[in-house]
């Protein structure tokens, strides 16, 4: 007698496109999923805990380690969150350069994303277009902090370095060249009957869905939702530039891919308007003192890394190191839509909607 | 020279001769799998941004596919332990020998050829429909979920876009009037079928793509979803024989078009005589080839479910259309 | 129109077949690094004041040192007698160079470090201090 049976598939911990030591417990039935079950962990290194042993100048090398495409996001968070407690007021041009950090940073992470993401999909050639201008981007932040990707570049009341010289020129000379990139990429993929038959239509959720699932970044906006933390509450001087927040109806893979290209754009447009409004002089990091001791109490800042908001919560009880801390990683939340997600797709779709989650696996394990 | 050995008594001399140009043809063929490697690297290097291989054999890398070989030689052996182990040794030799087999029929030049039979093309798309089982034997004695998984995908594939392989020379054939392939090449001695058929060209070359299951539709072994596909368990030289019948289908596909669509030996334009129908040949076939590689740097792979659809929707109705339209075409004039 | 969009994507693969490469010929041309690049440690030890904050700054542990006292008795103060940084764990942040008042530990631009036994990976004082190319010329901002 003929009869199917559901058959259990570990997809990961080491598998192609789970970008990581991720793994999904899928159960399927031919090549449709009946559930899929996600189990994280496997780059868990304690960060938070072993954070209650350091001072807050030690933290920041951690920190680089959660979301390593854009660690440059994180060392903000935690320096912005002991400012907070301490009530520092960074210098200007330590803004700036943290501000220009931290969008090279985003364009940058988005160019992974892509390429890795089209790559899943089956396409060689754009990961290596997109190291390509990652590349450039990449060095620019090396002559700035000293490394390619642990940049450990943000101190408690500014930044380590000022930028060398001719730096914030050849930024200026980059923004045009990203630009003309850019429409070479939407050439390769974009437009491609292939590509858009497997992203139009997929992994679709409401805005409900993703406001209950605590989504953010541009996992978010894809559903319409209008809510960027640069904009909507204002951090460092976001206020001071000119920008827009990519929105997107659908709610699918595809209109994830266009917010995020969206949203090189905008990085783009704030990165020229901080190379022209960029200060000659100034110090760039506030007087500190030497050993820094967050006052007794709490706080909890957020800022919008280029995967979603990423909170930083720090209790302290006077001493150098914190008494407690916790962040809000948003992969982490991000992924928690995955089984709901899944359901029912084809193995062929779960590479596509894990892909356009766009998760980095050190910062969904911590 | 063939001809007259086939009619010959059969002796031992004809067996040692016969033997002797079969491996002939097996070493320029592996001369052929080796270089097409690395100019597949090369190209997609070039494409991508990189130089490809350029430290084994001097800048070009051109001994990068003998120790990659070598290497394979040399590595072990592995068969999963829950396995079904005759099948499992057994699927790389079905999935290699049709490959090897169909490139006896192709005609290279008006000499050149190994055995020119009268239903050449048919015989070509029939011994190529074997491979399926061999893949689907791998994936199903591997024993693995992936592989499973892969060699589903590859059957359904490979049958589904055999119809409209089969459906698209049609219009070939009507013209010509005969299966053989010498004779659909000397068909073409005033114009090219691609011109005459240039639909047929298209569902043919996209099948054959398929065929192949080179990306676009790589899907039995799609990477990035099936890590490998049916050939996930092997090692060793049991999966270099499932690349190295790749490579050959891909050289006899090649072929295949060049014999089907660009005229086979038979130069450009009449004038160009001169140049031996070998490089003619070759010219063309280099072409057909480094149009698949272009592909596979460029395109995304296609979707399991739109494969299916875009195969039985799509292809087979317009192969069955241009049927007929050569058909009445061919009444009419 | 079907298929506008797949050979768009081949003019462009095809116009980069051409184009010149952005990569490095590595193992062949060393890379090009900026000055502050953060490599491999080189120390100094006539200038260590053995002050201990290098290690005790070390987010990872990974510093360990002993003074003597000096062997000059007239001269107070100690002077270094053994500096040991595991490479296994070090982390490459910066921040032993930053905190150092005498700037006896430096960056280099040099982060070759593959060992074939973890052993090798602890590096003592003669080797950091033979660690002298590529120093970085800027140390503090």
């Amino acid at each position: 007698m003929l009869r199917t049976e559901e058959m259990l598939l570990n997809v990961g911990p080491q598998h192609p496109s789970t970008h990581g030591v991720f793994r999904l417990i899928l159960k399927i039935d031919g090549e449709t999923i009946k559930e899929a079950k996600p189990v994280i962990g496997y780059l868990h290194r304690g960060t938070e805990k072993l954070a209650e042993d350091l001072q807050y100048t030690q933290i920041i090398p951690y920190t680089d380690r959660m979301d390593y495409v854009s660690a440059m996001t994180n060392n903000y968070v935690i320096c912005h969150a002991v400012e907070t407690m301490m009530g520092i007021e960074v210098p200007e041009r330590a803004e700036f350069l943290r501000v220009m950090a931290m969008e090279l940073g985003r364009v940058s992470s988005h160019l992974l994303w892509w390429g890795t993401f089209v790559l899943d999909l089956g396409a060689t050639s754009p990961l290596l277009y997109a190291f390509r201008e990652r590349e450039m981007i990449l060095n620019l932040l090396n002559e700035l902090s000293g490394a390619r990707l642990t940049f450990n570049y943000m101190r408690v009341g500014g930044v380590k370095w000022d930028a060398p010289e001719g730096w914030v020129d050849k930024v200026r000379e980059f923004i045009p060249h990203m630009r003309e990139q850019i429409k070479g990429y939407h050439d390769l993929v974009t437009g491609n009957e292939i590509f858009l038959n497997r992203v139009k239509g997929i992994g679709k959720y409401t805005k409900e869905d993703a406001l209950n699932y605590s989504l953010s970044g541009p996992n978010l906006r894809c559903t319409g939702v209008k809510w960027d933390l640069r904009k909507n509450e204002p951090y460092s001087i976001y206020d001071r530039f000119n920008f827009d927040v990519p929105v997107r109806e659908e709610g699918d893979v595809l209109s994830r891919y266009h917010v995020r290209f969206a949203e090189i754009e905008e990085a783009l447009k704030i990165l020229e308007q901080c190379v022209e409004q960029f200060p000659e002089e100034g110090p760039i990091l506030a007087k500190v003192p030497k050993i820094i001791k967050a006052p007794k109490g709490e706080a909890f800042v957020r800022i919008e890394s280029p995967r979603g908001e990423i909170g930083c919560y720090i209790a302290s009880d006077g001493k150098k190191e914190p008494y407690r801390l916790k962040f809000r990683r948003p992969s982490f939340y991000n992924l928690q839509i995955l089984p709901k997600l899944l359901e029912g797709e084809s193995i062929s779709n779960l590479i596509a909607i894990l892909g356009a989650v766009d998760i980095i696996l050190g910062e969904v394990d911590g | 020279m063939i001809e007259g050995l086939l009619h010959d008594q059969a002796s031992l001399l004809n067996f040692v001769i016969f033997f002797v140009l079969a491996a002939v043809l097996l070493l320029v063929i592996l001369g052929f799998v080796t270089y097409a490697i690395l100019a597949e690297r090369k190209v997609m290097g070039f494409m991508q941004m990189r130089y490809g291989p350029n430290q084994v054999g001097g800048p070009w890398g051109l001994l990068q596919t003998v120790a990659d070989v070598l290497k394979l030689l040399l590595k072990e052996d592995t068969i999963p332990k829950l396995a079904d182990k005759p099948l499992f040794i057994l699927a790389p030799v079905i999935a290699f020998a049709p490959s090897f087999m169909v490139v006896a029929t192709i005609p290279f030049t008006d000499k050149l050829q190994f055995a020119d039979i009268g239903v050449g093309l048919l015989y070509y798309i029939a011994v190529s429909g074997l491979t399926t089982i061999g893949v689907v034997m791998a994936g199903w004695s591997s024993n693995n979920k992936f592989a499973l998984l892969g060699g589903m995908r590859a059957a359904a594939q490979m049958i589904s876009y055999e119809i409209p392989l089969v459906m698209s020379v049609l219009g070939v054939i009507l013209l010509t009037g005969s299966l053989n392939l010498n004779e659909i090449v000397a068909a073409q001695e005033n114009v090219w079928y691609i011109l005459l058929q240039p639909i047929g060209f298209i569902v043919f070359f996209i099948a054959s793509v398929a065929e192949l299951n080179r990306i676009p539709f790589d899907l039995p072994e799609a990477e990035n979803e099936l890590i490998a596909g049916y050939f996930v368990e092997y090692s060793g030289f049991r999966w270099a024989f499932f690349m190295l019948s790749e490579y050959v289908y891909m050289f006899a596909m090649a072929s295949l078009t060049t014999v089907l669509f660009l005229g086979g030996w038979l130069p450009l334009f009449s004038f160009l005589d001169f140049i031996p129908g070998a490089v003619w040949f070759a010219l063309k076939f280099s072409l057909v080839i480094f149009i698949l590689l272009w592909f596979r740097s460029t395109f995304p792979r296609i979707k399991a479910d739109q494969l299916m659809e875009f195969g039985w929707k799509v292809l087979l109705p317009v192969a069955l259309a241009n049927i007929f339209l050569t058909a009445i075409i061919k009444e009419l004039l | 129109m079907l298929g506008f969009g797949l050979a768009k994507g081949l003019k462009y693969t095809l116009k980069n077949l051409t184009k010149e490469k952005p990569t490095y010929d590595y193992p062949n041309k060393p890379i090009p690094l900026p000055d502050r690049f953060r490599g491999i440690q080189k120390f100094y030890p006539e200038k260590c004041i053995v002050c201990n904050q290098c290690a005790n700054i070390c987010p990872t542990d990974c510093i360990q040192l002993t003074g003597k006292k000096h062997p000059d008795p007239t001269k107070k103060g100690k002077v270094i007698d053994t500096y040991d940084i595991n490479f296994e764990i070090c982390i490459l942040c910066d921040l032993c160079t930053e905190v150092c008042p005498t700037e006896a530990i430096v960056m280099t631009n040099n982060f070759e470090l593959a060992e074939y036994s973890r052993d090798e990976l602890f590096k003592n004082l003669e080797w950091l201090d033979e660690n002298d190319e590529n120093v970085r010329k800027v140390n503090k901002a």
